[in-house]
């Protein structure tokens, strides 16, 4: 699979899910969306696809292909998709003409607030409120992203192609937010929450540690040692997912 | 039982953590050592079987310092074998004569090996073992198995590992343990490419049960290696000196064309060595291969004396019978608590796990459980028995599982 074609699978399918916890956890945007009523569907041929929900206030992100969309957003490759989310390209609108002025005015506002989020600074992260969604997007992002890298990045691939059958647990404690990945013999699945029986769990001790350490401030061994994140059960996995999750920023930076 | 504390180690990594990557990097992290707050981060002294660490705690060893230990910590003669020549000075301009004295001895112990070659680290010798292979077929694949370990070079590791290109593992090829028909497969599939074929005696990966060659395993592979031409090398770094003196591939029936040695070799002082049929001594000195310490002379001496001790007292025997000793009094103590230790590999380096519970977390417990009362265990990783592991230390030991198994009885059942 080629590099814009991964990178176009991470964008919808790890990126594109934050919006559903943003209108949750975001006073201003649940505000914003509570009167949308409407669905966009992202369509890349040979690629991959996705849905937005906007109803009763609530997001819901899908994949594939959502029938009758009210917004068909078509994109003529991966790539072409990929500038869009790098803010240097736009879609070819194939449904939904009525709806441009959203598109242009009322969507990116959305957008640009999850940008907001995802992409932190040392001054932002002094505000906890903010330091607690950016850990809270960044666990998401990377958990959903560990799918798409170790389905089809070639790396990936080669490194969870042995990964032993089970759940592995990514939480942030005390209560959370957590996500995990379930390994079994029809591929692999990514949920926000929590797994019955994890094979393996990574605890990061609170929302500090948790963003230190997924923002790449500090390195899993140390990290580890001293006790902000603690790791138990078949850690091997875990190794696994650690070197899966170091091959994300190559396609987000 | 008292259970330890770790402040002093604690202490330690915070500031080791603040100029060194990992604070502690390697396979001396702390970081697979589960809870990590159960486990010591540094030692101070040791003594036989037993070493202190920076807090005062005391533990019977089960470790090794993974392998090097063998005699037990601070060996008599050992040691007094390399204080002579540290005296008279290691590292001068020229080797000792201790280095032919040396070679000669294991030319002399080692089955079927006609030359030695000294390095420092084990994975020195693999990656002049691999090197020989390619030189002398002139060929560029190796075979190895999944889940071996031979060192830390770019070809040693998996493909994803940071610092790796894929051009380190393209001319690699990766089979599962003692599965013939794979190897027989990749002979098929790249004929006349492969270099080398690099196994340890027994495949002992970290994480699983450890698992020995099947009936007929290695002479098969044996004679694949010498029909087509392949280097037949075997990694001894690890069992090295724990099944047989004369080399584990005595032990298992077979002979290689290229052995390398680390570890047991000198009880803890760096040395390794690879080891060499005739017919590979001339490509063995066509490849340039050096470090500025390998000839230092009182790692020799200890080596030396390390393998008259262990081959005068036939240390292999003492480990497999004291293992097999410790481990079948631990299993039945762990029964009678409703457990199931399972133990595989040999006793002098068993693999064990509680079997009750497949996400190895109870077995971490346990593991956790018995090192802050003593017996330090890993849950990771093959263990190392010693020749200096006594009686007392196993009875000790049993009672340490004993209380261990009680307390995580009560957590999880």
């Amino acid at each position: 699979m080629s590099y814009e074609l991964v990178k176009a699978h991470l964008n919808l399918y790890a990126v594109l899910q934050n919006l559903e916890e943003l209108v949750v956890h975001d006073n201003q945007m649940k505000d914003f969306v509570k009167d949308w009523n409407l669905s966009i569907q992202f369509y890349v041929p040979g690629g991959p696809k996705a849905f937005i929900v906007f109803k009763d206030g609530k997001c819901t992100v899908g994949r594939g292909v959502k029938r009758c969309a009210s917004i068909l957003l078509f994109f003529v490759s991966p790539a072409q998709l990929n500038k869009m989310f790098d803010g240097k390209g736009n879609p070819m609108l194939l449904r939904g003409f009525t709806k441009i002025g959203f598109l242009l005015k009322k969507f990116p506002v959305l957008t640009d607030r999850l940008a907001y989020y995802l992409k932190p600074t040392d001054e932002l992260l002094k505000d906890s409120n903010y330091l607690e969604l950016n850990t809270r997007f960044t666990l998401a992002t990377a958990a959903f992203a560990a799918r798409e890298i170790a389905l089809h990045d070639p790396i990936g691939k080669l490194v969870c192609g042995h990964i032993r059958k089970g759940a592995v647990q990514l939480v942030v404690k005390p209560e959370g937010p957590g996500a995990y990945l379930q390994f079994d013999e029809n591929g692999i699945d990514v949920k926000k929450g929590f797994a019955q029986r994890p094979m393996a769990v990574m605890e990061m001790k609170g929302m500090k540690e948790a963003n230190a350490f997924l923002n790449g401030k500090v390195d899993g061994f140390t990290a580890i040692v001293k006790g902000d994140v603690a790791i138990k059960g078949q850690t091997s996995m875990l190794d696994s997912l650690s070197l899966v999750l170091d091959r994300v920023p190559e396609y987000l930076s | 039982m008292k259970t330890y504390s770790y402040k002093k180690s604690h202490a330690l990594f915070n500031r080791a953590a603040k100029v060194i990557p990992c604070g502690i990097y390697g396979h001396f992290s702390p970081a697979p050592l589960i809870p990590v707050s159960d486990y010591p981060f540094y030692a101070s002294r040791g003594k036989g079987s037993r070493f202190r660490d920076v807090d005062g705690n005391e533990f019977i060893d089960y470790m090794c310092a993974y392998g090097p230990m063998v005699l037990g910590y601070n060996h008599p003669k050992v040691e007094a074998a390399a204080a002579k020549y540290q005296k008279a000075g290691s590292c001068l301009m020229g080797p000792s004569p201790v280095m032919v004295e040396l070679a000669e001895y294991m030319v002399d112990l080692i089955s079927g090996m006609d030359w030695a070659f000294f390095a420092k680290n084990g994975g020195d010798v693999t990656n002049y073992a691999a090197m020989i292979a390619r030189s002398a077929t002139g060929r560029k694949k190796i075979v190895a198995i999944s889940g071996g370990y031979h060192g830390v070079a770019p070809w040693m590791q998996a493909p994803g590992h940071h610092g790796l290109i894929e051009e380190d593992y393209v001319n690699m090829i990766r089979i599962r343990w003692n599965r013939f028909d794979e190897f027989e497969k990749a002979v098929k599939e790249n004929p006349g490419q492969i270099a080398g074929f690099i196994a340890s005696p027994y495949h002992h990966p970290t994480f699983v049960d450890n698992e020995l060659p099947g009936d007929g395993y290695w002479q098969k592979v044996q004679a694949l290696c010498n029909k087509e031409g392949i280097v037949l090398i075997i990694d001894d770094v690890r069992c090295g000196f724990r099944l047989d003196m004369r080399g584990s591939h005595v032990y298992f029936g077979f002979e290689p064309d290229l052995v390398c040695f680390c570890k047991a070799i000198a009880n803890g002082h760096p040395i390794s060595a690879l080891m060499g049929k005739n017919s590979l001594k001339s490509e063995a000195a066509r490849v340039f291969y050096t470090g500025s310490y390998w000839f230092q002379s009182a790692p020799m001496a200890a080596a030396l004396a390390t393998l008259k001790e262990l081959r005068r007292i036939n240390g292999p025997k003492i480990m497999l019978e004291r293992g097999k000793k410790l481990l079948d009094g631990m299993v039945k103590i762990a029964a009678n608590h409703g457990f199931t230790l399972k133990v595989s590999g040999a006793p002098s380096m068993p693999y064990l796990r509680i079997t009750d519970d497949e996400t190895l977390m109870l077995h971490q417990q346990w593991c956790a459980e018995c090192t802050k009362r003593g017996a330090y265990f890993t849950s990771h990783h093959n263990w190392f028995i010693s020749t200096a592991h006594t009686d007392a230390d196993i009875k000790r030991t049993w009672d340490i599982v004993d209380e261990a198994c009680k307390v995580i009885k009560k957590q999880y059942m």
